[in-house]
């Protein structure tokens, strides 16, 4: 596979903080990266440059093979964007800030069949603001693709869902990665990153301190030596809360 | 051509949805088109009814004669003088005189309108004023002369070799409604196009919308003119609703071509909507937008003529004012609307409305931030 996203050296800073401290890395075309770590370790800050959201202080990023800061507009066309805390303006049907996002783009689209795919079909004629936490962040899924976009970026998807609403949204990132479109996640949600994504990039202080598939993180460390203090269970609390309540959406 | 419609699409698209979102929004609808109307009603109240002079007086009639008690009762129907019936004596005229509630005080002595010993009715009529009514005073003096001389002659013939009489011309000259009008209408158009923007632009900032928005290829340029498509459609149907309730209720005499009219007030909202953008667009929050739109608003509010007309200021107030972006605007209206003028004998004003159109543009579009 090749590489979608090249980035090299990329550094930020903010009044003189440096909060990005030249990370490098790739993304491969059609997999689900995730950059994991606390709050505060760069990752937002690294993909709102990728996005343009941010100018860029130096290094280079290459996004399918243009330059991000030298064309921002082009790059545009080709990324979807879903922010950290996805904002639409009040009083708006979402079939209507649907058709707006798309005719941003210059298309026309049918709405439905994007709400549709993300299970908003009975909520067309609603307001943005009669949504719960769960089903903003998947219209917001859906607003990010009515241009089809070749790469995805998700700043923190699932931080504030119940678990039910979490394992639906990780069942949707598989599916925009079947249709062929390259996921960028941020996420400090370590089994998110663990179920999800294909590789994961460790970012701490703004640096990339790991990046390589989640099963060889794991190896690595145990070749360490590591052993966990507590014998590992075959199920989590997570798993036994799943179980009692069922994996039906509350929304 | 196919490229431009392509850049054109969106902002159709985006005004369209902006109009619907207009369209749900009570307080806008409020602000936009009731508020206007309730300053319409107060100013309507006070220079609607007829616009002619009448004098607030008390009546003291000491006499019983015939022809004071005709008088008494024909000042009563009359449209000039506004009886207080409530007072019947000097003392207590005076007293609300000294407060400014009566303007004079009109007193028939004992006697008055009785023959008096001659072959014809008599008398002399006092009208007491105070020093601070002398012009109301004097004039409503000069009114009952008048009056009693067309008596006086019933009475006695006399030769009168030089007399003058005043005709009135057909030329209607603006009344101060008319007047004020324009000014009320200048007044609406600031606060859709400046506090409109203002107020809405830093709170989409706030809640992250307008950031969601810059991630998408659309340009300010577009996003800007698809606000100004929607916020002319809004304002050319808060100013319609107010010509007619202006023309229908209070007798607003529209004299003007409305075509033309219209276009005049569609550049206006598109010049006053360059000021809202700029500084909402300026602002990253509410804090910051506020003041400096206070600073902006006040002082057109104040200069260009909303509320009080600007040939009252002392000339050089009125020298400063005259370039404010208000003042053409409001000036344009009046011309047109109730003067009649045509587009073409605006000159000055659609001069003075196109240099702030750049100017303003062109600081809007310079201090534009998404977030």
């Amino acid at each position: 596979m090749k590489d979608i996203l090249k980035v090299s050296d990329l550094t930020k800073s903010y009044g003189g903080k440096q909060v990005v401290k030249g990370i490098s890395f790739s993304v491969k075309q059609g997999e689900i990266f995730g950059i994991l770590g606390p709050n505060g370790a760069g990752k937002t800050t690294t993909l709102e440059m990728i996005e343009t959201i941010r100018p860029i202080d130096g290094g280079q990023a290459i996004l399918n093979g243009i330059d991000v800061s030298k064309n921002p507009q082009k790059i545009k066309y080709i990324i979807g964007v879903q922010p950290q805390t996805p904002a639409f303006q009040d009083k708006t049907k979402l079939k209507e800030l649907i058709e707006m996002f798309a005719s941003a783009y210059g298309e026309k689209v049918n709405a439905a069949e994007f709400l549709a795919d993300v299970g908003l079909t009975e909520k067309a004629d609603s307001f943005v603001e009669t949504l719960s936490g769960g089903q903003r962040q998947r219209f917001s899924i859906a607003a990010a693709l009515v241009h089809s976009p070749k790469v995805f970026f998700m700043d923190e998807p699932t931080t504030g869902l119940d678990p039910q609403a979490r394992r639906n949204l990780w069942d949707l990132v598989e599916e925009i990665r079947k249709k062929g479109i390259t996921v960028i996640l941020t996420t400090h949600y370590l089994e998110e990153a663990e179920v999800l994504c294909d590789r994961v990039a460790i970012m701490d202080d703004g640096k990339i301190i790991a990046l390589d598939t989640p099963k060889n993180l794991v190896k690595q460390l145990l070749a360490k030596g590591f052993k966990k203090k507590q014998v590992v269970e075959q199920a989590s609390l997570e798993d036994v809360f799943i179980d009692l309540t069922g994996k039906a959406l509350r929304d | 051509m196919k490229g431009m419609f392509k850049k054109l699409f969106p902002v159709g698209v985006f005004a369209k949805v902006s109009l619907n979102r207009y369209r749900r929004d009570p307080l806008a609808l409020f602000f936009t088109v009731v508020f206007p109307l309730i300053f319409l009603f107060i100013f309507g109240g006070l220079f609607g009814s007829g616009g002619g002079v009448s004098f607030r007086v008390a009546l003291i009639n000491q006499s019983n004669s015939d022809f004071a008690n005709n008088f008494v009762q024909q000042a009563k129907d009359s449209k000039v003088l506004k009886v207080d019936s409530g007072i019947n004596n000097l003392d207590s005229a005076k007293e609300k005189m000294k407060r400014s509630e009566l303007d004079a005080a009109i007193v028939l002595p004992a006697g008055f309108g009785a023959t008096n010993g001659k072959a014809y009715p008599n008398g002399q009529a006092q009208v007491v004023y105070t020093q601070n009514n002398q012009q109301a005073g004097q004039t409503l003096v000069t009114v009952l002369d008048g009056e009693f001389k067309g008596v006086n002659a019933k009475f006695v013939s006399t030769d009168v070799p030089f007399t003058v009489v005043g005709e009135q011309t057909n030329d209607q000259s603006l009344k101060q409604f008319d007047y004020t009008f324009s000014g009320l209408l200048g007044f609406s158009l600031i606060g859709l196009c400046i506090f409109g923007p203002v107020n809405v632009f830093p709170e989409l900032k706030r809640q992250g919308v307008l950031r969601r928005i810059s991630t998408t290829p659309i340009k300010v340029w577009q996003y800007f003119m698809s606000n100004v498509a929607s916020q002319v459609v809004i304002g050319l149907g808060a100013v319609l609703v107010q010509f007619l309730v202006a023309t229908f209720l209070f007798h607003l005499n529209l004299v003007g071509n409305v075509l033309e009219l219209a276009f005049f007030i569609t550049l206006s909202i598109i010049m006053l909507l360059g000021i809202g953008l700029a500084i909402g667009g300026w602002a990253k929050n509410a804090r910051q937008a506020a003041p400096l739109s206070n600073l902006v608003v006040f002082p057109m509010m104040f200069l260009s003529g909303t509320f009080f007309p600007r040939f009252l200021m002392p000339e050089w107030l009125q020298n400063v004012s005259a370039f404010l972006p208000l003042t053409p605007v409001i000036d344009g209206i009046r011309l047109i609307a109730t003067e009649g003028k045509h587009l073409i004998d605006l000159g000055p004003q659609l001069g003075l409305i196109g240099i702030w159109l750049v100017v303003v543009y062109f600081v809007a579009f310079r201090v534009f931030r998404w977030e």
